[in-house]
């Protein structure tokens, strides 16, 4: 019985890491609680994209809580030692295996297939900015990221895909500030 | 006390004056609650401390009263009507902020001020001081022949005379007439 705790332990274990992602980091600027109005850098990178069963990397998805607004890309992620093509800044695509990617960049593949992805293996670093909308609701800022293989989109079918967690960036909510009027003052 | 003693007793001093200063200034309040305004004013301004990216909605209750300019700023003008007393409550604002939360209403009570004057006369030249009464009490008398709330026809002399009474920036009048005595002929004997 304890062996099999330890075995399911370990099962589990495995499953909840990483399996093409590694090295990820960010800095996010102004560190948070955030206010209506305020205007957020977030600067992701990911080190390593570990190519599982030839899986390319192909999409980075930046999942924002429902109290921001005005997702704008500053910084577009390299393609170092990858294939032909280029990172487009999408709102939103359906792939083939009908993955509703978006917001984010995905890779568009010029020398075979649009839906391949890139060869690179990193390091990929890229930088977008948001805005806390005006609202007097403690609405979600949550911000994560998505990174998508090949194989989970549909360009590619071999094997297992890598299916990694979002990589949690900010959790919070929006500080709501109530005005403070000063007393009526009669001329 | 020494020097340097003389010398902190004035800092201290004069840091009580820059935060009594600073208050008047952060909270902007020089109005005493209630207000009082004289009746059928017109134009009366009401304000409280702008924040640029606020809105400002005003809210005139009793008195009378009506909002003639400024709603959704921070500065508004106000006619007020020609029944007298005290309305609480009468001037209200709620601020809003750029995201539309609002803040806690501010509310002011508003005394409209009705003045009148007792009236008096005709005197004669020589009749003694009459104390003048305005309603309600408390207010100042001034005008030819009046001293300390009352009024001298000797001092004032023959005439027609305008008194006013004052309060809380309102006024009203009354006229006194001072007529001269008869003038009587020397006694004649048939």
């Amino acid at each position: 019985m304890k062996k099999l705790l330890v075995i399911l332990c370990l099962f589990f274990s495995l499953t909840a890491s990483s399996q093409c992602i590694s090295n990820q980091s960010f800095w996010i600027n102004p560190v948070g609680p955030y206010q209506p109005g305020q205007v957020v850098t977030v600067n992701y990178t990911l080190g390593t994209f570990t190519q599982l069963n030839v899986n390319w990397i192909i999409a980075f998805q930046i999942n924002l809580g429902a109290g921001w607004t005005n997702l704008q890309p500053i910084i577009t992620p390299g393609n170092p030692g990858g294939s032909a093509g280029y990172w487009l800044w999408d709102l939103q695509n359906t792939y083939p295996s009908g993955l509703n990617f978006g917001p984010g960049w995905r890779f568009v593949n010029t020398g075979f297939n649009p839906d391949w992805g890139t060869a690179s293996t990193g390091p990929f670093t890229m930088r977008f900015s948001a805005t806390v909308d005006q609202t007097c609701t403690a609405d979600n800022l949550s911000i994560s990221m998505n990174v998508f293989g090949d194989c989970l989109t549909g360009g590619w079918w071999n094997g297992s895909c890598c299916n990694d967690p979002a990589f949690n960036i900010y959790n919070g909510v929006v500080q709501i500030v109530n005005p403070i009027t000063s007393n009526i003052n009669h001329y | 006390m020494n020097y340097k003693e003389s010398k902190q007793v004035l800092l201290a001093l004069f840091i009580t004056m820059i935060m009594m200063a600073t208050t008047i200034f952060t909270y902007g309040q020089t109005t005493i609650n209630p207000d009082t305004v004289c009746i059928n004013a017109v134009g009366e301004q009401y304000f409280v401390t702008n924040t640029p990216t606020s809105t400002y909605q005003w809210t005139i209750t009793g008195g009378g009263g009506a909002l003639q300019t400024g709603q959704g700023s921070n500065s508004i003008t106000v006619d007020w009507g020609g029944v007298s007393g005290l309305y609480p409550n009468a001037v209200e604002v709620i601020e809003s902020n750029a995201a539309g939360c609002p803040g806690a209403p501010v509310l002011i009570d508003v005394y409209v001020l009705d003045l009148s004057g007792n009236p008096i006369g005709p005197f004669c030249a020589g009749d003694p001081t009459t104390p003048l009464v305005g309603n309600p009490a408390g207010g100042t008398w001034t005008g030819t022949g009046v001293v300390a709330n009352a009024f001298q026809p000797s001092t004032a002399g023959v005439g027609n005379y305008v008194l006013t009474y004052s309060m809380a920036g309102c006024n009203t009048t009354i006229n006194v007439i001072v007529n001269n005595g008869p003038v009587t002929g020397p006694i004649q004997h048939y």
